[in-house]
């Protein structure tokens, strides 16, 4: 082995030779041991690397990140963005007036099979602000509504394990904001809780909005 | 028949992305070893927990603009690097010593007798003189190509390209058995 070769094997063993230079050093190694050892380590060695993930910090840093993002947060609640090929107006007017009406929803449907009637996972409680917000809380209810006949309409397109994933991410979400209801019921005055569930009512309609625009793409 | 990205659907992306701090803790805890580990490579040992702070502040407001393209660790590292990079260059460690002493192949120090590669890694890589650790870093564990790695640390492919090598060489002096 010499310096000669030694300096390309790396670039030979990335592919970053010309098919010329390559088919030199790849001859080369039928005859030097010591170059075909020295390749065998970089794999090793890459391999390792790549499949390293780290130690956990001595230090729990998550209690002043928490600090830092709930101050953030303050400034900007992190959004999908909805703008190009997103939900259509009528979809976005209704997630946005229901963000300022926070906690205050209707129906959860589940995303059911095309052609069955979607059953009802969890009520909204009676509100004093619901009056006032009635019409915000329709327009939310009917967009998800809307995004989840679209859904069962095609489910066909989607295949097992999306719809799964779906299936399963809706039922966390819905799990989520029953348990906040819940607990406001107990507290009402929860500006917390409000906040949880307007951020949750959210999330619900952004992961329909992510389904129905793989089965859409225009909707 | 269409299958969706399983990082789009991933139920604490998600609910991250809507505001969730419960969810978005359980997806530091998954991501935090390998952070640190690219925080202390990147920019070395001094400010490491504020850097990996930054990082997790940076994805957090920067959720909502994931589309799962790829998985979400992939796109998380990629708004570390970026972060950490733009750190180090705020701290005016910027182009790190690309054109360190040419000895530091012979001054390497001895193999590794730990008997597990993996766990020796991380050691390894941080006794590799500063160019070579980054590119080494950013190529070898996060998957750059060299013309985004000039881009990144400003410095010429070819540069790239030899720094890889000389890390590989290093390593392997450090590692191998």
């Amino acid at each position: 082995m010499s310096h000669q070769w030694t300096d390309r094997l790396s670039a030979y063993f990335d592919h970053d030779l010309d098919p010329t230079e390559r088919a030199r050093v790849a001859a080369h190694l039928t005859e030097c041991a010591e170059c075909r050892r020295v390749l065998e380590d970089l794999g090793r060695i890459t391999t390792a690397a790549r499949a390293y993930q780290g130690e956990p910090p001595a230090k729990d840093g998550w209690p002043g990140l928490l600090r830092a993002i709930e101050a953030d947060r303050v400034v900007a609640l992190p959004v999908r963005p909805v703008a190009g090929r997103g939900l259509g107006w009528r979809h976005l007017i209704a997630a946005g007036l229901v963000m300022a009406a926070a906690g205050l929803g209707g129906g959860w449907y589940w995303f059911g099979r095309s052609g069955e009637a979607p059953p009802v996972v969890a009520a909204a409680p009676a509100s004093a602000g619901a009056l006032v917000v009635g019409l915000t809380s329709a327009a939310y209810d009917n967009a998800v509504a809307e995004l989840q006949r679209t859904l069962a309409e095609n489910r066909g397109q989607l295949d097992t394990a999306t719809v799964r994933s779906v299936e399963q991410s809706l039922l966390i979400i819905d799990q989520a904001i029953a348990e906040a209801r819940a607990a406001i019921q107990r507290d009402p005055a929860n500006g917390y809780l409000n906040g949880r569930i307007a951020a949750n009512m959210r999330t619900k309609l952004s992961l329909l909005r992510i389904a129905t625009r793989a089965v859409i793409p225009e909707a | 028949m269409l299958r969706l990205e399983p990082a789009e659907l991933e139920p604490d992306v998600v609910l991250a992305a809507g505001g969730d701090t419960e969810a978005f803790e359980r997806l530091y805890r998954r991501h935090v070893a390998k952070v640190s580990a690219l925080a202390r490579w990147l920019i070395g040992d001094t400010d490491v927990d504020d850097a990996v702070q930054e990082v997790f502040v940076r994805v957090w407001q920067k959720l909502g603009t994931f589309a799962g393209h790829s998985a979400f660790g992939t796109w998380l590292h990629r708004v570390a690097v970026n972060a950490l990079l733009r750190r180090r260059q705020t701290l005016g460690r910027n182009r790190a010593r690309f054109t360190e002493d040419e000895l530091a192949l012979e001054a390497a120090p001895a193999p590794a007798q730990h008997p597990e590669l993996r766990l020796a890694i991380e050691r390894a890589v941080a006794t590799l003189p500063a160019g070579a650790r980054q590119v080494f870093v950013l190529h070898d564990m996060e998957g750059y190509k060299h013309e985004e790695i000039a881009n990144l640390l400003q410095i010429d492919p070819g540069t790239s390209r030899s720094q890889l090598h000389r890390a590989r060489l290093l390593l392997r002096k450090v590692l191998a058995p």
